[in-house]
């Protein structure tokens, strides 16, 4: 009988599998056990995080170092991956033509039309004339009703008023006869004034009607059809909210220009391709499939999409202490998001979300110094180190003691900053794919989409479901049930959606819904691991033919995911492939495959070795 | 009937009518007031007239189309006690506690006492547009949404600096206290002050 141990080194985590191999390859299990990995993947500075795991999985097996025959590592995947991401639109709002934005409160409800006035002015307008009140800052919601109420009994019709404070329903609440308001615009000072203009306000619950609508806005101010097409951004722009103001005037407008970002140039080893950044995913994925396999990619210098390569590149070269042009891109994975921007111009510090791209990409670095980590950690663990074993081959081997499993198996190792994916054919063949993008690309846009700047929080939403706190002895669950506790939940949670993380409810302090939060988060899975499941399985399938797989397992950190498992089985469903998280071993779930496979080619080159010897 | 009235600009008139019954409409927010709020005191700690400081409350409230309630409590001076009785009485089981010198708290029916929704410790730092946003937020958290805590201010000279009057304010307000009475609802009417 021999003792060893299989230790697998990962971008995030090393793991290892202890077992007793027999004379004649039988293999004993007896325990697995994971730790953070230490370092770059593939460099000296892993010796600690194996140290670590090598006595933890010792200490779960009961077992004495000294018995140890051999520690067996993997050649590491020489890949690492790289993150950036860049807004491509801007919207741009001349000569303070409207105000779109969703105060909390709005006062009344309706549409009025008449001038500009500043609420100083208001005594000095002429009885007859049809005036919007602008209120500045500084003035008391109770003198404001009291000065629109005195205008109104002078024969002045006011038919609506645009507030620097969040006053609306107070003055509402104070008038004789309602008209609607908007409040909480900060810049009220820059309201053009003597213009036309429009407010609307819409009942709770409800959007505006007829300043969305472009020919709502060439009723209110008789518009001629040339002057139609030239407001029509400003409907635009003004759909879906519940208050709005539009002032005419000469040439105000609203531009939703695109940032130039550059242009992405995409080597292949048969043909070159470039692809504007600001074409959108889509294209720039498009495109990648026709110049596959890709051997480098190459960002216009001076742009946007040049700086995120180089960013990449310069991140690449330095982990791996190699030269930056000797980087070679190999995969990059384009995904279409959006970044909630202030608007340029804008009178009540007003958000539009606007497009941006996300690129992550991979980078095949020349093969790490294993011999180097190993001879380093023959010395620290005084025993055998035995190199050997290409990662994919060994995670097809430890995803094959998953019950259930066989040939032709594909497997999806489900990874922090790749997804690779390999297949074995029923001859033994193992081909294999790393891909760019993965959970950290979904907790950066979780994090950007919902404007958190909270990597932590975004990691939390991304792993747990959400609930939202109702009182301090309930919680409605996402999917609309209820939970009840007997001793008070923390009042920091009172009232906001919380995660439901292993450290109990961790508040998300934003101004988000829930059903929003979860469609981030979904969405963000489905454009990242969906997608990516399905290009890995592409590349590795018999010809491209997914229907040609019969088993795809999933692996790795993001397959212990509450959802993600089941979108890809959803996506793969109608080809008829057996989809699932594994469970290597019968017994670690997704986890430790590499390090169980380890272990089993060792055990079957021992018994190849015993009957040729005998 | 006790009437009193304080203030400069505007004026306070707090009629007393009886004791405080718990609501029962979802959509309140009770106000609990210090023994000596708007009555032997008339301003807080740096001179906030006490009209101006239950008109900004009153106004946050009222601005998110929520219903307001004022009482005071007569039975003690400590603010968590104030704010917890001002909760349980409160439809919504949201409250507002504030002391004379300017202390508030947002506190919630099923809390324990020495616990809160939001607290403002230094009553040096409030000023109308803070009370304002308590208002607000108290408001919003009986609507059930989820609002942003009140951005917490703080001045480490606050302490040195108001301790000593702090504690005087405090010590005058306890002796207003009437041990064991039960919290009175209020009539509240605030105006301008007379040119005359």
């Amino acid at each position: 009988m021999a003792l060893v141990i299989g230790v697998d080194i990962g971008n995030s985590t090393t793991e290892a599998c202890v077992a007793d191999i027999g004379p004649d390859g039988s293999t004993g299990y007896l325990a697995g056990a994971l730790t953070a990995t230490s370092g770059v993947k593939g460099t000296a500075d892993n010796v600690a995080g194996v140290v670590k795991v090598v006595q933890e999985v010792l200490g779960r097996a009961r077992r004495d170092p000294a018995e140890l025959a051999a520690v067996l590592v993997n050649e590491a995947t020489p890949v690492i991956s790289g993150l950036a991401m860049e807004t491509i639109t801007e919207t741009i709002i001349t000569e303070s033509t409207m105000i779109g934005h969703n105060p909390d409160t709005p006062g009344g409800a309706g549409l009025g039309v008449g001038t500009t006035v500043a609420f100083g002015a208001l005594g000095t307008c002429a009885p007859g004339n049809t005036v919007i009140c602008v209120v500045g800052a500084g003035t008391d919601f109770e003198d404001a009703a009291a000065g629109i109420n005195a205008a109104a009994a002078r024969g002045v019709t006011v038919t609506g008023a645009i507030v620097h404070a969040d006053d609306a329903t107070l003055i509402a609440n104070r008038l004789r006869s309602p008209i609607p308001i908007v409040d909480e615009v900060t810049l009220v000072d820059k309201v053009p004034l003597g213009m036309p203009a429009a407010v609307e306000v819409a009942e709770q619950g409800r959007t505006i009607r007829t300043l969305s609508n472009s020919y709502g806005i060439a009723t209110i101010f008789d518009l001629d059809p040339e002057q139609t097409r030239m407001i029509a951004p400003v409907a635009r722009a003004l759909v879906g909210n519940r208050s709005a103001v539009v002032v005419r005037t000469p040439s105000g407008d609203v531009a939703d220009r695109r940032i130039p970002a550059g242009t992405l140039t995409l080597i292949g080893e048969h043909a070159r391709r470039s692809v504007e950044m600001d074409a959108g995913a889509r294209e720039i994925m498009r495109t990648l499939r026709r110049v596959q396999p890709l051997v480098d990619a190459a960002g216009e210098p001076g742009t946007h999409v040049g700086g995120m390569l180089a960013t990449v590149r310069d991140t690449m070269s330095e982990l791996t202490d190699s030269a930056v042009d000797g980087v070679r891109i190999r995969d990059v994975l384009a995904v279409d998001t959006f970044v909630p921007q202030r608007v340029t111009g804008a009178l009540a510090g007003e958000f539009a979300l606007e497009n941006a791209v996300a690129l992550a990409a991979m980078v095949r670095t020349s093969h790490g110094p294993m011999q180097a980590l190993a001879q380093r950690l023959r010395e620290a663990l005084e025993v055998e180190v035995l190199v050997g074993g290409v990662e994919a081959d060994m995670a097809v081997l430890g995803a094959l003691t998953t019950p259930g499993t066989d040939r032709p198996v594909a497997i999806l190792d489900l990874g922090g900053g790749s997804t690779d994916a390999a297949l074995a054919t029923s001859g033994g063949v193992v081909r294999s794919v790393h891909l760019a993008g993965a959970g950290d690309l979904v907790t950066k846009l979780i994090d950007s989409e919902l404007g958190l700047d909270n990597r932590e929080l975004a990691e939390d939403i991304k792993k747990f479901p959400l609930a939202k706190a109702e009182s301090f002895f309930h919680i409605r669950m996402e999917d609309g049930t209820a939970r009840f506790f007997e001793e008070p939940l923390p009042t920091e949670a009172f009232a906001r959606v919380v995660a439901l993380s292993d450290a109990g409810l961790r508040p998300v302090p934003t101004r988000h819904s829930l059903d929003k939060i979860r469609e981030v988060r979904r969405s963000a899975k489905h454009k990242v691991f969906v997608v990516n499941a399905l290009r890995a399985l592409e590349q590795v399938a018999p010809g491209g033919n997914l229907r040609q797989i019969g088993f795809v397992v999933l692996l790795g950190g993001s397959a212990l995911d509450f959802e993600i498992p089941d979108m890809i089985a959803e996506a793969v469903a109608g080809l008829g492939i057996v989809c699932g998280t594994g469970n290597v071993r019968g017994s670690e779930g997704p986890r430790n495959a590499v390090a169980t496979g380890l272990v089993a080619s060792h055990a079957a080159a021992r018994s190849l070795g015993v009957a040729v010897g005998s | 009937m006790a009437k009193v009235s304080v203030g400069n600009r505007r004026t306070l008139q707090l009629s007393e009518r009886g004791e405080a019954k718990p609501g029962t409409r979802p959509d309140e927010v009770v106000i609990g007031i210090s023994p000596a709020f708007g009555d032997f005191f008339t301003k807080t700690i740096v001179d906030i007239p006490h009209p101006e400081v239950l008109r900004e409350l009153l106004a946050g409230i009222e601005e998110q189309g929520v219903h307001a309630r004022v009482i005071r409590y007569r039975g003690g001076s400590d603010l968590a006690v104030i704010a917890h009785s001002a909760a349980k009485l409160s439809g919504s089981g949201i409250g507002i506690g504030i002391l004379s010198r300017g202390t508030t708290m947002i506190h919630q029916k099923d809390l324990v006492r020495l616990s809160n929704l939001e607290l403002f410790p230094q009553a040096p730092l409030m000023d109308t547009e803070t009370f304002r946003k308590v208002g607000r937020n108290a408001a919003r958290y009986a609507k059930g949404e989820s609002p942003e805590p009140v951005p917490s201010r703080n001045d480490y000279m606050a302490r040195p600096r108001w301790q000593a009057k702090a504690a005087l304010l405090h010590i005058k307000e306890t002796e207003f206290v009437v041990p064991g009475a039960a919290p009175v609802e209020l009539d509240v009417r605030i105006q301008l002050a007379d040119a005359g």
